[in-house]
């Protein structure tokens, strides 16, 4: 044994040594750096394009997609460990023994090294009495020991120091073991409940693909709700769910962010939330001068087809709320909420696809009706939005019948003649009671004669009602090494606190007897923090000087 | 390095049984805040907390902590217990706070009419020109501070001082009213704390790295220092100037994710240990800078300059404070984390450039005490140090995304 020991001991000494502790910590720190550049975990074809097919594999191979849990760096994080365990093997014996060991007596050799000496002569007083006195100071572990008429007594102060280094290292251990234990013996995934619908089973990443679990409970969702801020962003998602075990509904509960449920070590978080596929109704109003509204029924996630035109809505996601900046830029923000909306992807024979947005609402600025809105994307891209304004409200039938009206008059009158066509329109759809925003009403129905003149489509797909259903996205994890992490990472502020703010502070005195009294030198070392020492050694010969009944004599070095 | 006794008046009440029975009193208050919150008639409220520390129900529980804080310092002190250098060292950044809020109920008068104020358009309050007064006190008091390293012997250098405090209060005054202010319009929907932006966090860390420069500076004859600190300072200014041109400085409402109690604990935590390395790095630089002088010479200077060792000594308290504020800021981050997102480590960029500054200054301990590396390694490291942590903190935010996107500029 000893000979097997003597013959790891270099390899031993250089894991427990301290360049290598640097350059550990080093190393981790720069391979660190590598995920936060390089993002993790995306679409593996995202990646071969991005990178192109030679660096792609090489990457791969690397293990760069998804690094944190590549062998490499988890080796890292072992290489790591292995060396705290043999650093604190190697020193915890020593320094152990150090705290426990403590000289009383000092040799001439040792007095050059203090911090501090000082010299005190007291006439008339006796060697047993000024010791006794030393020993009542209060603050000082005191440690007395007598030999050839010499008295020695030894004070410490922070004398546990040395605990920080112990605590430190080895809360780092248990901080990679409750880490360790994490990945190994917990799980985190997600859900997507729609409300009133039900789940089991939670999906999550793993290595380049996506892998599933079941939940020994199911989770339902009862209903899910957003409140806004007055300026549209949200203020709360609130999901109320309902744990079903085994048939049996155990717990009814809300979540919102930053306040998990809790049942059976599971916790269950409020993560995103999305459209559960509502029921939405459109209008269809026919551009083929019929003036025929047709309503079209359909659900987010499917398609409609409407058979009369073969055009196809692939609806994809409905918005109750759709508050946006209406100030031009550099104006002070005014947000405005224009109602609800729904988006789908428009196909259809001889058509490119495009994505549209439609409202229900017209769009109304400052009380001004500004008519019917869509918004159109060409590219399908969210970000490529236009706003597309139709001219009539179509929300109001007539009108819907005044653009046709006009239409008609328009174009019988002659050239420039299309005030007295207004008119006549007017007088058609409305008899003698003209309305009062006839002015408007003239420039959306004239600026509807140029935009649904030119829409490509047989019709104009217009949202008319809805009914909502959400989606709840929840996070469901279990972690069986969080406490352990937890308490590591107390006994690590702990140890570092005491590692850096507590210093282990000696103090000697010498007393021995003399032809008129005693003689006593006091010499006194810290190991760290020299200035705050400073005080304390001469608040600590202040004390004495106060105790002893004496005057300061001697001098301080 | 020498320790300088504090004079007169405020050197008096800054010691033995005044500061103690100070320290005890404040306890007492945050002890009826924190009653308060955990046991007052509706229990903690996220939004409105601090509009009910301002009410009658504050003033009865806070005062009656401070009372019963009051008592036990005099109980206390019979038994002997009556200096302890601990309460000494607090007692001081206590009486800045207070002295803040005061300064914060103040400034609360002079807010203009309700009518004038608004979320659209929030130019009128009067936040925004506190800050602009600390941007310029910070300033002068940078340019102060570099006439001083030329001019030892004039009233410059006092100058310098009082108007580097000048500008910690006023920006620590113009985040609480800010706080308060944000309860002002929207029906007081979106007040929270200032810790929730980039640009409220900056003035933060203005505030807690001059102050820590400061309270070295009274401690220890070191003022050439504040030349290097305060250049720091100086850029964080101009930095955010330019995010109030960017339209970064209004207060908006804050992300569900960002609702939290955590948020008050984790930043302003998080931002002592910034504060704590930016002051590491001026000692730093003031080594190399030192460095430097020793071999052309300029004998005037030097003699003003504390020496390499105390630059030394100074870079290493810094990160004394830093090291484990930032340690525990990053485990209660990891805490909020497993309470908003499920896990308590994501490797989310933020996360992750946090661990890296961690191991940075990890390292730069473990270097200090090995043997064979020399001041100068230090003072770069400390240098080096502080630019990760720039990154980690500006940098991050800009060029990588992630989970703490709410620090994203537009
Ligand atoms: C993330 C990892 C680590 C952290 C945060 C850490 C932290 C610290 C701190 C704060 C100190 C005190 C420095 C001072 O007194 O100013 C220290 C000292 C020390 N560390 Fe580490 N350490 C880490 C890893 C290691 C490793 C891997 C080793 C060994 C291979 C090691 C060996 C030592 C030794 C020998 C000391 C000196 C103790 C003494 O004599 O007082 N450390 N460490």
């Amino acid at each position: 044994m000893p000979q097997l020991y003597k013959s790891i001991k270099p390899f031993f000494l250089r894991f427990a040594s301290m360049p290598l502790a640097i350059v550990l910590l080093m190393v981790l720190a720069i391979a660190s750096m590598i995920g936060t550049v390089l993002l993790q975990n995306q679409e593996q074809a995202d990646y071969l394009t991005q990178f192109g097919p030679v660096w792609y594999w090489v990457f791969r191979g690397l293990g760069l997609f998804d690094m944190y849990h590549a062998w490499w760096f988890i080796g890292l994080l072992g290489f790591l460990m292995t060396s705290l365990s043999f650093c604190l093997w190697h020193n915890v014996p020593r320094m152990l023994k150090e705290m426990r060991s403590r000289k009383v007596m000092l040799t001439g050799h040792s007095w050059k090294r203090m911090q501090h000496t000082h010299e005190i002569t007291l006439p008339g007083s006796k060697v047993e009495e000024v010791a006794g006195k030393v020993e009542k100071l209060t603050g000082w572990q005191w440690l007395t020991y007598q030999e050839e008429g010499f008295t020695y007594l030894r004070g410490d102060r922070g004398r546990y120091h040395k605990w920080g280094y112990i605590l430190v290292h080895s809360a780092l251990l248990v901080v990679l073991v409750g880490g360790w234990m994490s990945v190994q013996f917990g799980f985190r995934g997600n859900m997507a409940v729609p409300e009133g619908g039900m789940e089991s089973r939670i999906s999550y990443v793993k290595g380049t693909g996506t892998e599933s679990l079941n939940m020994p409970f199911e989770v339902r969702c009862n209903s899910f709700e957003i409140s806004f801020f007055p300026t549209g962003a949200p203020k709360e998602f609130r999901s109320n769910l309902t744990i079903i075990d085994q048939g049996e509904e155990v717990l009814t509960s809300d979540i919102i962010v930053n306040e998990p449920l809790y049942y059976k070590g599971v916790r269950i978080y409020q993560a995103s939330f999305g459209d559960g596929g509502s029921k939405v109704g459109l209008k269809l109003f026919r551009l083929d001068g019929s003036k025929r509204i047709d309503i079209a029924k359909g659900e987010v996630y499917k398609t409609y087809t409407d058979a009369e035109s073969g055009i196809s809505m692939e609806i994809t996601d409905f918005k109750p709320f759709n508050v946006e900046n209406m100030a031009a830029p550099g104006q002070p923000k005014k947000f405005q909420d224009i109602g609800p909306a729904v988006d789908f992807i428009l196909r259809g024979p001889g058509l490119k696809p495009v994505k549209v947005r439609s409202f229900m609402n017209p769009f109304i600025v400052n009380g001004q009706n500004q008519g019917s809105l869509m918004m159109v994307s060409m590219s399908g891209d969210n970000r490529d939005f236009q706003s597309f304004y139709l001219g009539p409200d179509l929300t109001n039938p007539e009108e819907w019948e005044l653009f046709h009206a006009f239409g008609k008059k328009a174009s019988k009158a002659a050239d420039g003649d299309g005030i007295e066509a207004f008119k006549a329109a007017i007088s058609e759809v409305y008899g003698d009671k003209a309305p009062d925003d006839f002015q408007d009403l003239g420039i959306r129905t004239l600026q509807g004669m140029e935009a649904l003149t030119n829409i490509p489509w047989p019709f104009v797909p217009l949202l008319d009602d809805y009914d909502q259903v959400y989606y709840t996205g929840l996070q469901l994890a279990r972690d069986p090494g969080m406490n352990v992490v937890w308490s590591g990472s107390a006994l690590l502020v702990i140890g570092l606190c005491i590692m850096l703010y507590v210093s282990h502070r000696k103090i000697w005195l010498v007393i021995e007897a003399r032809e008129k009294g005693v003689r006593i030198r006091v010499a006194g070392l810290a190991n760290r923090n020299p200035i705050a020492f400073d005080r304390e050694f001469n608040d600590l010969l202040r004390e004495l000087n106060d105790n002893l009944g004496l005057s300061h004599q001697g001098e301080s070095a | 390095m020498t320790t300088i006794a504090l004079p007169g008046f405020f050197g008096g009440i800054q010691q033995g049984r005044i500061a103690h029975t100070r320290f005890w009193t404040y306890i007492g208050f945050l002890s009826g805040a924190a009653a308060l919150a955990y046991f007052g008639d509706s229990g903690y409220d996220e939004d409105a907390f601090l509009l009910r520390f301002l009410s009658m129900q504050g003033v009865i529980w806070g005062g009656a902590g401070a009372l019963l804080g009051l008592g036990l310092s005099f109980i206390m002190s019979k038994s002997g217990q009556r200096s302890s250098s601990f309460a000494e060292n607090t007692v001081p950044w206590f009486d800045g706070l207070l002295l803040m809020t005061l300064l914060m109920a103040l400034f609360t008068l002079l807010e203009p009419h309700a009518a004038l104020i608004s979320y659209e358009d929030q130019s009128n309050l009067i936040s925004g020109r506190i800050v602009m007064a600390m941007n310029l006190l910070f300033l002068f008091s940078a340019v102060c501070y570099i006439m001083y390293l030329f001019a030892p012997e004039s009233f410059i250098g006092k100058m310098a001082t009082m108007a580097a405090w000048g500008g910690v209060y006023a920006g620590g005054t113009s985040l609480l009213l800010r706080w308060y202010e944000s309860y002002l319009f929207l029906d007081g929907d979106i007040g929270h704390a200032p810790v929730s932006n980039l640009y409220e966090v900056f003035i933060l860390l203005f505030c807690i790295t001059s102050s820590i420069y400061l309270a070295f500076e009274r401690r220890y004859q070191a003022k050439a220092l504040g030349a290097f600190v305060m250049v720091l300072v100086s850029a964080g200014i101009f930095f955010g100037i330019w995010l109030d041109s960017i339209g970064q400085a209004d207060i908006k409402p804050l992300v569900p994710a960002l609702q939290s109690y955590w948020m008050k604990i984790h930043v302003p935590l998080n931002f002592v240990g910034y504060g704590a390395f930016a002051v590491a790095c001026a000692a730093g630089m003031a080594w190399l800078f030192r460095e430097r002088l020793e071999r052309k010479g300029s004998a005037a200077m030097l003699k003003i300059f504390p020496s390499l060792d105390q630059l030394d000594q100074l870079a290493y308290k810094s990160v004394a404070i830093g090291f484990p504020a930032f340690t525990l800021a990053t485990i209660l981050g990891a805490a909020w984390a497993a309470e908003a997102w499920g896990g308590y480590w994501s490797w989310d960029p933020k996360e992750t450039w946090a661990l890296i500054v961690w191991l940075f200054y990890g390292a730069y301990l473990h270097v200090r005490i090995s043997h064979g590396w020399s001041g100068k390694t230090l003072a770069v490291w400390a240098v080096v140090g502080f630019l990760v942590t720039v990154f980690c903190f500006v940098g991050v935010n800009m060029y990588l995304s992630g989970l703490h996107s709410y620090g994203r500029l537009a």
